[in-house]
């Protein structure tokens, strides 16, 4: 090997392993850049494929309504761009995509689990048939009801991994969840390289073998992962976005075996998982059942909310509430409704808040209510998964709606009774007229209860 | 190309269009984005700009200029094609520096008035890759001029209307008239999609 004055430096190489990247948008210099191309360690693609049909070589989207044609300054042509990864920095014809085909990154085979907890008995079963499953590269479905401990249960597999050399990443479609489940693993594993990647996440040091990611961030990767894990798997945005269960697709090597993890299992999971690598863990780790709704009418709540006063046994749940100390978070199935009955609700204790999807301060006004500085929160189904709050008990205002499915009416559910100290709780399902989610979604949780203490 | 919108596009929820015989008629423009993002939208009181500066003006600019969703400049295309399509002067928009201009890969004044099916020509050349927010006011008003007249131009005995996306500090336009009146041109107003 002749030695040509220039060596890479390493951590363009940790960065650049497994990821699909702009060249423009790359934070290393273009001396650095220019010579790793020359040695052949980036091949360099183009932003936008034309043929055999248009596609962005960054997200594989290929719907025609998502590009756009313009009259580019920078090549002077027709260009054409994707609208539906813009947000990670736009992806034209014109943009040079770099994927790191050079030497290996260096990996520390030195990886230690620190974790002292305890599993019940279904965990371990779980665990251990997870394991099975990625021993065997077999893609493995984990149907663990909520509050199952399903974290935890992960740990022996990722540990595993790690050991054997493998690069592993947890995707999850919520930036939420992927902050809590940081320090997790962070304490987890300490001597393990662990980056959080998600939309404005900062620039984060060396090679990460273990990432945890949204799944948006996916995109951003290609032909990368030994193992993939997806938790959460049912709550894509929009629930299917096929795009997003290709961007899945695309940053697994070829025959890296998929864990998803889920409490509400669409029915094409179940098909495809249930027969062999399947783990079903229908009871908490606390050993009570879950909290089962009840079911309650509200006839013509929103004509009521319209003439400004609050339905009545409404009412009376929230005074109780108040009364009892309880923390609550009241479902509502539009922010238009909720807005209207904020000032109502408010009459009955002033400190009680309302928070949305959009609403910059959502995560101080949930640890607002976990360190009960106001006694409940008026919420839109965006709080329906990944907070734990102790205590805390739960309404559904019009629970006849649309978008209260099955599924999202059991992780509404899923929110009560957490906490070992509070097992119990209220949830409510307050409605116009019954419909088959709200069965369906009962039904359900007394099925995981059956299911879980038929011993 | 009047590609008919199917998905808003702010937000992506879907368009429910139906094209009415009016529509057809009085070849207006399609919608490009839902009514709930219209209405985040204030119009300006002003005869000299469209809207007001707010908060969903702030997500715009940022999506067409920073995110280079060039697609945006479609959105007032029926607002900007009403108040200008009658308009007698030359239409002048507020041209980019060259290596700005290449480093966004378009010019978003250029992009709004063709969107719109606005007719313009470009006279003025900008000469400075600084941007008038970086300075202060004494720095803003002592500038060397920001504009010069392209090689060639004839301003002489003719009306100007100046285009811009917002009016900041009124420097840009300012300097922009100033060029023009030196060399002759009869009258030059301004008009910006948002007042500043
Ligand atoms: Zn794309
Ligand atoms: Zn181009
Ligand atoms: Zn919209």
């Amino acid at each position: 090997m002749r030695y040509r004055g220039w060596l890479l430096p390493p951590a363009l190489r940790d960065f650049h392993e497994g990821r699909i990247w702009l060249k423009d948008h790359s934070p290393f210099s273009s001396v650095d850049l220019e010579k790793a191309i020359q040695r052949k360690y980036v091949s360099i693609i183009e932003g936008i494929q034309m043929k055999p049909a248009i596609k962005c070589n960054r997200c594989h989207n290929t719907d025609p309504h998502l590009f756009t044609q313009f009259d580019c300054s920078k090549c002077q042509q027709q260009c054409v761009y994707c609208r539906h990864c813009i947000k990670m920095g736009r992806v034209s014809s014109c943009t040079q995509l770099m994927i790191w085909t050079g030497p290996k990154a260096i990996k520390i085979n030195k990886h230690s689990l620190k974790w002292a907890g305890q599993y019940t008995e279904l965990q371990q079963q779980a665990a251990n048939e997870t394991l099975a499953s990625m021993k065997a590269k077999r893609s493995h479905l984990i149907h663990a009801v909520c509050g199952a401990g399903k974290t935890e249960l992960l740990f022996p597999s990722v540990y595993d991994a790690l050991k054997r050399g493998l690069r592993v990443c947890i995707a999850t479609p919520r930036t939420d969840v992927v902050l809590e489940l940081y320090p997790r693993f962070q304490q987890a594993f300490p001597e393990t390289t662990i980056h959080a990647l998600y939309g404005g996440a900062p620039y984060q040091n060396g090679y990460a073998q273990l990432v945890i990611a949204t799944t948006h961030q996916l995109y951003r990767f290609e032909k990368a992962f030994d193992v993939i894990i997806v938790d959460e798997a049912d709550a894509f945005p929009y629930t299917f976005d096929e795009t997003l269960q290709r961007a899945v697709e695309k940053a697994k090597k070829e025959k890296a075996p998929l864990v998803f993890v889920t409490a509400t299992p669409s029915a094409a999971l179940l098909h495809t998982f249930q027969q062999e690598s399947y783990s079903f863990i229908p009871k908490r780790y606390h050993n009570h059942p879950l909290p089962v709704p009840q079911v309650r009418s509200l006839w013509g709540y929103e004509k009521c909310f319209k003439r400004g006063k609050i339905p009545k046994r409404l009412k009376k749940w929230v005074e109780e509430r108040l009364h009892q100390k309880d923390p609550f978070l009241l479902f509502f199935p539009t922010i238009d409704l909720m807005k209207r009955a904020t000032p109502l609700v408010q009459e009955l204790n002033e400190d009680i808040l309302a928070v949305h999807a959009a609403d910059p301060e959502r995560k101080e006004k949930v640890l607002k209510l976990r360190n009960k500085e106001v006694p409940g929160l008026l919420t839109t189904t965006i709080l329906e998964r990944g907070i734990t709050i102790s205590n805390v008990q739960v309404a559904v205002i019009g629970a006849e709606s649309l978008i209260f499915t099955a599924n999202a009416l059991i992780q509404i559910a899923g929110r009560v009774g957490r906490d070992v100290q509070f097992p119990d709780g209220e949830v409510l399902f307050f409605h116009h007229g019954i419909t088959a989610e709200m069965d369906e979604a009962c039904a359900k949780i007394q099925f995981y209860n059956k299911k879980g203490f038929s011993e | 190309m009047n590609k008919i919108e199917s998905h808003c596009l702010m937000c992506t929820q879907s368009l429910k269009i139906t094209i009415s015989w009016k529509m057809i008629l009085t070849k207006q423009f399609s919608p490009t984005i839902c009514e709930r993002c219209v209405a985040r939208f204030v119009p300006s009181q002003s005869a000299t700009s469209l809207y007001q500066y707010n908060e969903a003006m702030k997500d715009y600019l940022h999506q067409l200029k920073f995110l280079q969703d060039v697609a945006l400049a479609k959105v007032f295309r029926q607002e900007l094609h009403n108040r200008l399509t009658k308009e007698k002067a030359i239409i002048l928009p507020i041209p980019m520096h060259p290596l700005k201009q290449q480093e966004r890969t378009f010019s978003h004044t250029d992009e709004l008035l063709k969107a719109a099916h606005i007719p313009f020509i470009q006279l003025l050349e900008k000469t400075t890759t600084e941007t008038q927010s970086s300075k202060n006011r004494e720095q803003r008003i002592q500038a060397a001029p920001l504009f010069r007249l392209k090689e060639g131009a004839q301003v002489e005995h003719k009306n100007y209307l100046l285009f811009d996306d917002i009016k900041t500090t009124g420097t840009t336009l300012q300097h922009a008239e100033h060029v023009l009146m030196q060399s002759g041109a009869k009258n030059v107003q301004y008009f910006t999609l948002i007042e500043g």
